[in-house]
């Protein structure tokens, strides 16, 4: 996951990085939908990104970073032009 | 009435502007230590003190970050009160343990508020108007709405019988145990989870509770002496937040399981003045303290201590002070009375759970707090109110605590000696 998500994330939960597994679900996080929600609110404001509503909101860590990692913004790439 | 169930009181617990867990709360009611003081609070066109009983409380201690998004103060303050009471009821608060034959889906609770989680609300107008948000936090509904806390205490706790939330201003609380006594005389629930909680040191409640006029002005002394209920020098009455919350049960069945029954819950009334929105009404709180000796099948003269409602408004104070009069006779001349709000300040919709504590706690250790900072009698409240000094007595049979509230609402509980 994005190290600036990961971030937030600790930040926002107090959960500690070694805790972040891709596998590890959001309710063995102590996260239940609501905190989610609120998460992805904060992504949003914190990055200037709209994630589109979720019929399936996410379960994993690893489903999280999947739908967020898309819109993230992109680091500039190639050499200006001389 | 001999076929209603009685109804035990198990367990105790507070979080105030004095104390937090029973034990300091008491001890500094007995010792006069006040918890009011003067607070800087932030408003758009300056900065003002403010008087209030404010507590130091770092919800870190208690919940995890994640939680704690979850949770407005209001709750916050509601959930360590329970988990004290729930201790000493020895009820676990692991979701799985045993408690000896008493089921969740029979055990309820009931909250009072007054204000609810108005500090998410405050927050939520304050990003929406001042800061020009496009939107609010996701959980600014269910940070804000009344019922929130009652919800927090069933899931922390399991409890799956009756639950409610009773927003009747200053006697919230004591409408929602006294109801919730009801619920377990007449079988709806075996147990309940009860009490109050407020958290309304915010700048839009205070502001709205300043245009009432009826604050305290703070006093020569310090702030900490700046409500003087009875006091012919009151000012007035002097915000503060706070939770208190009891474990009740049917008597039998705690008795089965083994509990330790700290009082009974014996009396409760509940009456209403239907006369103005703000001015109390003499006759129908004394109603409601007859009504309430009626219930417990108890006499005038077997109230040992009447903690009063004594919120140091100059109307309040006489027209309790009569209302106890009409109610007790001549009785009232040798009833000993106090105002705690003197030193935790008015919790609101939390106060008459924190003041039915405070009752029970004064029936079993036999020492009266006193009204702390009252100097200079009043001729119109010529009542005995424990002025400044703690009062040991002999073992007490009942204690009364009074309740009244702007909009009308007068409750009154009775707690008895096992």
């Amino acid at each position: 996951m994005n190290s600036d998500v990961v971030h937030l994330f600790t930040e926002t939960f107090g959960i500690a990085p070694d805790r972040l597994v891709p596998g590890a679900t959001l309710e063995s996080l102590g996260l239940d939908s609501l905190a989610v929600i609120e998460f992805l609110f904060q992504i949003e404001d914190r990055f200037g990104i709209q994630i589109p509503d979720q019929a399936n909101p996410p379960r994993t860590l690893e489903e999280m970073a999947l739908m967020i990692e898309p819109l993230m913004p992109q680091p500039a790439t190639g050499s200006p032009a001389a | 009435m001999a076929d209603l169930r009685r109804v035990a009181i198990t367990g105790l617990g507070v979080v105030s502007a004095v104390g937090t867990a029973c034990g300091p709360f008491y001890a500094s009611l007995l010792a006069s230590q006040s918890g009011i003081r003067a607070l800087d609070m932030s408003f758009p066109l300056g900065t003002e003190s403010v008087l209030a009983g404010s507590i130091d409380f770092d919800p870190n201690v208690y919940f995890s970050k994640a939680k704690l998004l979850t949770l407005d103060r209001v709750s916050q303050l509601a959930l360590v009160a329970a988990r004290e009471a729930m201790a000493q009821a020895g009820l676990a608060s692991d979701v799985q343990s045993y408690w000896g034959g008493l089921k969740r889906e029979r055990f309820g609770v009931a909250i009072g508020t007054g204000s609810g989680g108005s500090g998410s609300t405050d927050a939520a107008y304050s990003a929406l108007l001042e800061q020009k948000v496009a939107r609010l936090r996701p959980l600014t509904v269910v940070l804000s709405m009344n019922n929130a806390t009652a919800a927090h205490l069933s899931m922390e706790f399991r409890l799956m019988g009756p639950s409610s939330t009773i927003s009747n201003a200053c006697a919230s609380s004591a409408n929602a145990i006294g109801d919730a006594c009801r619920q377990i005389r007449h079988g709806y629930a075996d147990a309940m989870l009860v009490g109050g909680s407020e958290a309304l040191l915010n700048r839009g409640t205070f502001k709205a509770w300043q245009a009432m006029q009826t604050l305290a002005k703070p006093h020569a002394d310090g702030p900490h002496a700046s409500c003087r209920p009875f006091s012919k020098d009151r000012t007035g009455l002097v915000l503060s937040e706070g939770s208190a919350m009891l474990v009740l049960e049917d008597w039998d069945t705690a008795m089965r399981r083994g509990a330790n029954i700290l009082a009974e819950l014996a009396g409760y009334a509940s009456t209403t003045d239907a006369h103005h929105l703000t001015q109390p009404e003499a006759t129908r709180q004394a109603d409601a303290m007859r009504l309430s000796l009626l219930d417990a099948g108890l006499n005038t003269s077997d109230i040992g201590y009447l903690n009063a409602h004594g919120t140091a408004t100059d109307m309040g104070d006489v027209v309790e002070t009569q209302a106890i009069k009409f109610a007790f006779g001549t009785a009232a001349n040798l009833l000993p009375v106090s105002s705690t709000k003197a030193l935790h300040g008015h919790a609101m919709g939390a106060a008459g759970a924190l003041e039915f504590v405070t009752s029970v706690l004064a029936l079993r250790s036999g020492q009266l707090p006193p009204t702390a900072f009252l100097e200079i009698t009043d001729p119109r409240c010529d009542l005995d109110y424990l002025p400044r000094e703690a009062r040991d007595v002999k073992p007490l049979r009942a204690v009364m605590s009074n309740s009244f509230a702007f909009g009308g609402s007068n409750s009154v509980l009775i707690a008895k000696a096992v």
